[in-house]
């Protein structure tokens, strides 16, 4: 064996002692407080979250998460020399929290799908050109924007207290849904004799936004219940105007996951809000630029002339297809303020874009 | 032949539904409740389904929106949309691509989802596959044409 290292070498001492005989055993009177507990499932779907977290008092979250910056386990005894990894300075619940984050993780792991077992990619037919490339350009454009839903959880993530494992986990299983978001449209962009079209600088300007939030929370309002929200509404549209069943399904199953990440937004800016009333000022000029990066992106020349060969069910029927698209819209917006209303903002004066398309 | 609405029908879609427990831990777990409102021109008729976990727990005829929790989603349309869609899922095996529950809500009509808050709306979303499978139901052992009418067999 080459040369070791100090700290290998006590490793194996100690190992070498223990071998001999001599246990320690400390361990095993340690946290006598949290001893005894036996979690169990409060139903057929099985032990989740929501279950631990009603034993003893491991579902206690604290106002302010653990002060040794280690991951150290909630509930777990940890010494005081605990050392700090130094990277989690998120350590105020109010920063992140929802109180719907173990119920949406629970759910979460139980409605993971595979997009390449669940669409029936087998009943894709071929389409008229101009149907095929506007839902090539519509996947393109839902590729690009899709994977910031990923990037921004990941940006803060490891920024998050341990002791708010609920919200890791929920970001964590978020992560997961905008992969297979990216890999599904990129998947029937390349599945049906089209290809992926042209990329959008204006959603650039979007997904830039989102990124550079200079918190978790006003980044979350953007993601969460600007971003994804109009997405939801996307997605229920790409369902309706499906050409067959692999876009139905397809839509249909990326929907589920985004209510339930507007569903954490929602509540999370609710949460945050009830703590610190007086920094909804910033929640609506985040919210501002938010809007206006939004309206262009969703109304970019590529991205609205394809979604509305799509909803008009041709090229040929392009103006009925913007007719609906502004009745879309419409309902984009009302969904979107009353999701604000219920996070506890009132921001029907002050959208920063129209309530209608002049369409 | 079970008319449609009925209790027995809402009932036959639970049986279905809940008869294959690998289908429904694949879909993954639901918890709400769904009112289905039926308006015809001088009544109306409502039968509330519960689902809770990989189940659906319950289906039953109410008189008054009362009786269903105050964040039960309520579904909506004139009997005439709902037959038409019960039609088309018995005929074609499931929804074809304009009777899904999406396509007849998104333009709210002819069907459309009132709820008490936003965030139970969007449960409709979340849940979309599931309640679809759960109004596909109508098919199973129905016959293959649209002769059956709105009714299960």
């Amino acid at each position: 064996m080459s040369p070791v290292s100090e700290s290998v070498e006590r490793a194996l001492d100690t190992l070498s002692e223990v071998r001999k005989g001599k246990l320690d055993l400390g361990w095993m009177n340690a946290n006598p407080a949290g001893w005894g507990v036996r979690a169990t499932a409060r139903d057929e779907r099985g032990l989740g979250l929501e279950d631990i977290n009603r034993v003893g008092t491991y579902g206690e979250v604290p106002d302010e998460g653990s002060r040794f910056g280690s991951m150290a386990p909630r509930g777990s005894e940890i010494s005081d020399d605990m050392p700090s990894l130094g990277c989690y300075d998120i350590n105020d619940k109010s920063l992140v929290w929802a109180d719907n984050v173990a119920h949406l993780y629970d759910e979460a792991v139980a409605r993971q799908w595979s997009s390449a077992r669940d669409i029936p990619w087998n009943q894709l037919k071929p389409l008229p050109e101009d149907l095929e490339k506007a839902m090539c350009q519509v996947c393109t454009n839902l590729a690009e924007v899709e994977f910031v839903a990923a990037d921004m959880p990941a940006k803060w993530l490891w920024h998050i207290n341990h002791d708010f494992h609920e919200v890791k986990c929920f970001l964590a299983s978020q992560i997961f849904d905008e992969a297979r978001h990216l890999e599904v449209f990129r998947k029937r962009a390349l599945a049906n004799g089209g290809g992926l079209l042209r990329s959008s600088p204006d959603s650039e300007q979007l997904l830039r936004v989102i990124l550079e939030a200079p918190n978790f929370t006003t980044g979350s309002a953007l993601m969460h219940i600007l971003g994804e929200g109009f997405v939801l509404t996307l997605f229920r549209n790409g369902e309706m105007f499906a050409l067959s069943p692999v876009e139905k399904k397809i839509f249909r199953l990326c929907m589920q996951d985004e209510a339930r990440h507007v569903a954490y937004g929602t509540m999370h800016l609710k949460y945050f809000l009830e703590k610190h009333p007086e920094r909804e000022e910033e929640i609506h000029e985040i919210l501002s630029r938010g809007e206006e990066a939004t309206f262009s992106l969703n109304q970019t020349q590529d991205t609205v002339e394809a979604r509305a060969i799509l909803a008009g069910g041709g090229l040929e029927h392009i103006e009925e297809g913007f007719q609906k698209l502004g009745y879309l819209f419409k309902k984009q917006i009302n969904e979107y303020l009353y999701r604000l209303k219920m996070a506890g903002i009132e921001r029907r004066s002050r959208l920063a874009i129209p309530f209608e398309l002049p369409l | 032949m079970i008319p449609f609405p009925s209790v027995e029908f809402f009932e036959a879609l639970r049986e279905r539904v809940n008869a294959d427990p690998e289908r429904l831990r694949r879909l993954g777990t639901v918890d709400m409740t769904l009112v289905v409102k039926i308006d015809y021109p001088d009544r109306v008729e409502r039968y509330e389904i519960v689902f809770a976990g990989y189940h659906c727990v319950r289906t039953r005829q109410i008189a008054n929106p009362a009786d269903a929790p105050k964040d039960a989603i309520v579904l909506e349309g004139p009997y005439a949309a709902w037959r038409e869609m019960i039609n088309n899922i018995v005929a074609n095996g499931q929804a074809d691509l304009e009777h899904t529950l999406n396509t007849l809500t998104l333009m709210d009509t002819p069907l459309h989802v009132e709820s008490d808050n936003q965030l139970d709306t969007d449960l409709f979303y979340r849940y979309q596959q599931n309640l679809q499978e759960f109004f596909d139901g109508a098919a199973i052992g129905a016959p293959s044409s649209a002769s059956a009418g709105a009714h299960l067999n």
